[in-house]
């Protein structure tokens, strides 16, 4: 073994983590094909094994498959999110108390770091975790560990890839590393996007051992420090940390494609109207006030038209305040719609972010501080209804849904963690 | 609680509300303290427990009625005599986990119920134990 730091990072995912979730809550649908749709029922984006089985593929449009998903007995959901996001909640909290730090990096995977016992050998407590969290959650996870992030990611690869791993792999405890990175194309390593993967397979760089013996000033010359970066990590340096408290988010963005593509303005007002109260919602649960808000919209990728436009409004004073917000993002569709065309997506962007703990009002823009406390308060008070009764108990007269634009969602599962009223039945 | 639990911000009704000032200040101010609450008494491990409800009388003998509100701990290992959780033929099933002639089989408490063997089949999961049944009487 030529393992020298204590110190090691897994990457810890879970295996078609969407389906899984499905399938623990649902014994109707244990052992059996299944896919996920994404929103708005378009395509298949997370399938079980035994759909993947079928030869099912991601990507997939669901309206090309859909009779052959019949005859081949698969059952087709539409993406439950209130469910994913329960259970990666409790994943992520299970899997904090066997490791250091976590560094959540998506809804299904996370970076851990972890120290080496004293045979340096990770196995036992990744055999542990697995076993772990398949009896906790009946969830299947892929365990990669390494020197560093990205050979946790490449590590994490080659534990699905190999039959032998059982879902665990040490890359740093191998004693023939380099056949290992050999089998890793370049477009595969973390932080190789298409264009780089393009320029160094041009260079005749066409895996991971490559990219890591490659000259060092052609790689900074085309890439700058994160290209010497990714070389380093992928010598052994460890050069991105565990980051424990990730940034607060840029920006929260809410948008939708509509169930039938929309023309009037109105229909595209209203639309607007309650992605903007969401948005506005989702920012005062994390005492967020945005000072740049954006609205967008564009037509299908599919269809022969091909226009999207947005228009944004700075603020000199930042605003969580959904009343504001609405009056601005009604006159900012009227900048954006344009009647010749269809529009299949629409959304809103707050953008700008700070903190609202934080916030100095400005001197030219002063609202009285009675006035703030009362707007305040009122976005308090319906926050806490809408939560106490169900989303929408209290909104504004605009948002009156009809039911052309609304998501086309006809094969959600229920909400059986998180909801009283839709936990599963004991029929027997 | 973990940082990063956002279900456990739940809202709590205090039982006093300060903000009612008139008069003498309440000799029990000091002594509030928070309400009781029943997550934190009947849930050791609430990133693996989950809630089921109950339909039909299979297990009327161990005090679990229909409609009941069942609380199932997956982290916990099945062992004879706990009532689990079980996924048989695409559907939940709930009996106690019992031994016969050294040999586990699943219990109905209810003599109009069948047990279940596992013999003969395959596609059993345990999917867990169940730690505590509630039961309205309204």
């Amino acid at each position: 073994m030529r393992i020298s730091s204590n110190d090691a990072i897994a990457l810890i995912d879970a295996n078609n983590f969407y389906a899984s979730c499905e399938q623990n809550i649902n014994p109707n649908l244990k052992n059996k094909p299944v896919v996920i749709l994404s929103n708005n029922d378009g395509c298949i984006i997370a399938r079980s094994p035994e759909a993947r089985a079928l030869k099912i593929k991601m990507g997939t449009p669901y309206f090309k498959v859909k009779e052959k998903l019949n005859k081949l007995d698969v059952a087709v959901l539409s993406s439950n999110y209130s469910l994913y996001g329960d259970m990666s909640r409790r994943l992520m909290n299970l899997l904090k108390n066997y490791c250091e730090q976590i560094e959540i990096y998506s809804i299904d995977e996370a970076f851990v770091s972890i120290s080496r016992p004293n045979d340096k050998n990770l196995y036992p407590w990744a055999r542990n975790i697995r076993s772990l969290i398949y009896q906790n959650l009946g969830i299947t996870i892929t365990v990669g560990i390494g020197e560093n992030k990205v050979k946790a990611k490449i590590a994490n690869k080659l534990a699905k890839n190999i039959d032998y791993s059982a879902g665990i792999f040490d890359l740093a405890s191998t004693k023939n590393e380099n056949n290992y990175l050999k089998r890793i194309s370049v477009d595969k390593v973390w932080g190789v996007g298409r264009q780089t993967s393009n320029w160094l397979q041009s260079k005749g760089i066409k895996n991971a051992k490559e990219l890591r013996d490659m000259e060092e000033n052609e790689i900074i010359k085309k890439l700058g420090i994160i290209g010497k970066r990714l070389q380093l990590e992928l010598k052994g340096y460890k050069c991105l940390p565990i980051e424990k408290n990730k940034k607060s988010k840029k920006e929260i963005q809410v948008s939708r494609s509509f169930g039938t593509p929309i023309t009037k303005l109105e229909d595209l007002t209203q639309a607007l109207a309650t992605h903007a109260i969401k948005a506005s919602e989702k920012m005062r649960s994390q005492n967020l006030q945005s000072s740049d808000i954006r609205v967008f919209a564009r037509t299908s990728k599919y269809s022969n038209q091909n226009y999207q436009k947005s228009a944004h409004r700075k603020l000199t004073n930042a605003t969580d305040d959904t009343n504001s917000i609405l009056k601005i993002v009604v006159e900012l569709s009227k900048e954006i719609y344009n009647p010749e065309y269809k529009f299949s997506k629409a959304g809103v962007l707050m953008q700008d972010l700070t903190n609202s703990e934080y916030l100095q009002q400005s001197v030219i823009n002063y609202k009285s501080q009675k006035d703030l406390k009362k707007s305040s308060n009122l976005m308090r008070t319906i926050d806490l209804l809408n939560k106490r009764f169900n989303n929408n108990a209290i909104t504004w007269a605009i948002t009156k849904t009809p039911k052309s634009w609304t998501m086309n969602k006809n094969f959600l599962s229920r909400s059986s963690t998180t909801d009283i009223e839709q936990i599963p039945t004991i029929v027997k | 609680m973990d940082s990063f639990d956002s279900t456990t911000k739940r809202f709590r009704i205090p039982l006093l509300n300060d903000s009612v000032s008139a008069g003498f200040p309440s000799p029990a101010d000091d002594h509030m303290e928070e309400n009781i609450d029943l997550n934190e008494h009947l849930i050791s491990n609430p990133f693996s427990t989950f809630f089921l409800r109950v339909k039909g009388e299979s297990m009327i003998n161990a005090g679990i009625k229909d409609k009941d509100l069942i609380i199932v701990d997956k982290s916990l290992i099945a062992k004879p005599g706990d009532i689990v959780i079980a996924m048989i033929d695409g559907e939940f099933t709930i009996k106690r986990l019992s031994i016969k002639n050294d040999e586990l089989y699943l219990k109905a408490e209810n003599h109009n119920y069948p047990d279940f063997s596992f013999k003969n089949h395959i596609d059993v999961q345990i999917w867990g134990v169940v730690i505590y049944s509630i039961h309205s009487y309204l």
